[in-house]
């Protein structure tokens, strides 16, 4: 697994942008610590193993 | 008639149908509640006042014309203000939405209407349900009634839920659970509140936070109130695909009181054992309490945990990102900070890491299935600390300090993440007078056992009766 990168707020406005937000210059740097620790923290879902289990959502007994 | 504020919904509806009490008393009752109390608690959004004195005179013409009437006739109440109903503003907390006025009832709402059921004002709540603490900067921060001299958090999102049925200001309310919105505000408010199983209540027509992980379900003061308004709220709906076809069970028909051979599985490792002391020791009394009255106790640990909190924040943040989309590019100044900063974390969720949540879903579902093939119902806390004060950020837990939003959601989010069904009632108070919760989980569709075991354990004791300082 790739460490991950320093997040930059050109990085963060770069990938607001692809996601279709444009959100302002300062707003972005503030989010950038909580960006940066919410990508660690999903990171972590890297050693669910999806060969154990199948995504599913929820129970729908029919 | 003052009296008729602590009134459960039970013998409202019982004195209604027998003529001991006018559905319109019943309603002016409350609303004078509300008029006093909710400067303070804002508790309420929207006052249904002219809607609510017509429905209960309506109500009582048909009392009195002796036709057949439902099982909840005129008795008031409030749902959370993310459930539509029809004319009247649906804001889900929000100025984005002050001039929503729907053109039709949630199904829920409507299903309630038709068990008589009147409407007394819209609750108060966590900007669109995202947060526990129910906090919200446009309506006002609710107050938990519990403490008259100290602002403290109501919990959340349900949070006027639970504060207005705290402090009888009406005798139920509807919630919505996505991380523990409605087992949150029943532990830190000192009532009860059930959500039932994924796909046992409609979701059409309520304002959503995560599809996959909302549920709808009732606040009250006791177990027995709680079922009589499941009873009206479940079973399949055509405008909800994730409802289920299963067929609905008297659910009062279930509280038998008895509690005898009831296997109940205590969680110790990640719950109880991180839980605050005075928390852990009202929880362990309620399980001994359990146990007395005949029921079997063993220990039980759930192994896949840890990586709950991240996937939760995958699903939730992905599906509230995509819901808000639309609103987060025109109008993103318009949410209180809070909401904005969440709901802009989501685009930090990837398909990968979506999808990877998904899959943990199906195994931790798995392991309480496993957990609950040889019991009846796990036990543990709602929440590990009682109500914090407004604006406390941080808490000590068994295992370390914790930032007070993660705590609060920490023993109640495993089972959104699973579906299972879990109600929340009062167990204690710690030495500040502050309600402390039991949490309650069962088998999926299994709503019957959580409330028989919730009831039974309410006729043993009376922290259900206790009222509030500011009430």
């Amino acid at each position: 697994m790739l460490p991950h990168m320093e997040i930059t707020l050109d990085t963060l406005k770069r990938v607001t942008r692809l996601a279709g937000f444009e959100w302002e210059d300062a707003e972005l740097e503030a989010l950038r610590p909580l960006f940066a620790r919410t990508l660690d923290m999903l990171g972590r879902l890297d050693a669910v193993d999806l060969a154990v289990s199948e995504p599913s959502t929820q129970y729908r007994v029919l | 008639m003052a009296e008729l504020y602590w009134t459960p919904v039970a013998d409202l509806a019982r004195m209604i149908a027998a003529r001991e009490v006018s559905p319109v008393e019943v309603v002016r009752v409350h609303l004078d509640r509300v008029t006093a109390l909710d400067p303070k608690l804002k508790a309420f959004i929207t006052v249904c006042d002219v809607a609510a004195l017509a429905g209960a005179r309506a109500a009582e013409a048909a009392v009195l014309a002796g036709g057949p009437l439902g099982p909840l006739h005129g008795v008031p109440y409030g749902p959370k203000d993310l459930y539509c109903t029809k004319g009247v503003a649906t804001t889900g907390g929000s100025t984005i939405l002050a001039d929503f006025l729907p053109d039709t009832d949630a199904t829920v709402v409507a299903r309630l209407a038709a068990a008589g059921m009147l409407v007394l004002g819209k609750l108060n709540m966590h900007e669109f349900a995202y947060g526990p603490e129910g906090l919200n900067g446009h309506y006002g921060n609710v107050w938990n009634p519990w403490d008259a001299g100290t602002h403290r958090v109501a919990g959340g999102s349900s949070s006027g839920s639970g504060a207005a049925v705290a402090a009888g200001a009406c005798p139920a309310a509807l919630g919505s659970d996505t991380g523990g919105s409605i087992r949150i505000p029943a532990s830190l408010c000192g009532i009860t509140g059930i959500k039932p199983t994924y796909g046992r209540v409609s979701r059409a027509g309520v304002l959503p936070l995560a599809w996959s992980m909302d549920h709808c379900g009732p606040m009250a003061r006791t177990a027995r109130d709680c079922a009589l308004m499941l009873g009206a709220m479940a079973g399949y709906d055509p405008a909800d695909a994730s409802t289920s076809v299963l067929p609905v069970p008297d659910y009062a028909a279930a509280l038998t009181g008895d509690v005898k051979g009831l296997r109940v599985g205590i969680l110790r490792a990640h719950f109880l054992d991180v839980a605050a002391p005075e928390v852990r020791q009202a929880v362990e009394a309620a399980a001994k309490a359990l146990e007395q009255a005949g029921a079997t106790l063993d220990e039980v640990k759930l192994e896949h945990l840890a990586l709950v909190p991240a996937a939760a924040m995958a699903i939730v943040g992905a599906e509230a990102l995509a819901y808000h989309a639309p609103w987060l590019r025109a109008r993103s100044a318009e949410y209180q900070p809070d909401v904005r900063a969440r709901l802009k974390l989501g685009v930090a969720v990837s398909a990968n890491h979506y999808l990877r949540a998904q899959a943990l879903r199906a195994r931790v579902r798995q392991e309480v299935d496993a957990a609950l093939a040889r019991r009846d119902v796990l036990l543990a806390p709602t929440t590990p600390i009682a109500a914090p004060a407004l604006g406390q950020q941080e808490t000590q837990l068994g295992d370390g300090p914790s930032d007070v939003r993660s705590a609060l959601i920490r023993f109640t989010r495993p089972f959104n993440f699973s579906g299972h069904p879990a109600i929340s009632l009062p167990c204690g108070f710690t030495p500040a007078g502050l309600p402390v919760g039991l949490q309650l989980v069962g088998r999926p569709f299994d709503e019957a056992t959580v409330l028989r075991a919730a009831d039974a354990y309410q006729r043993l004791t009376d922290w259900h009766t206790r009222r509030p300082p500011v009430a």
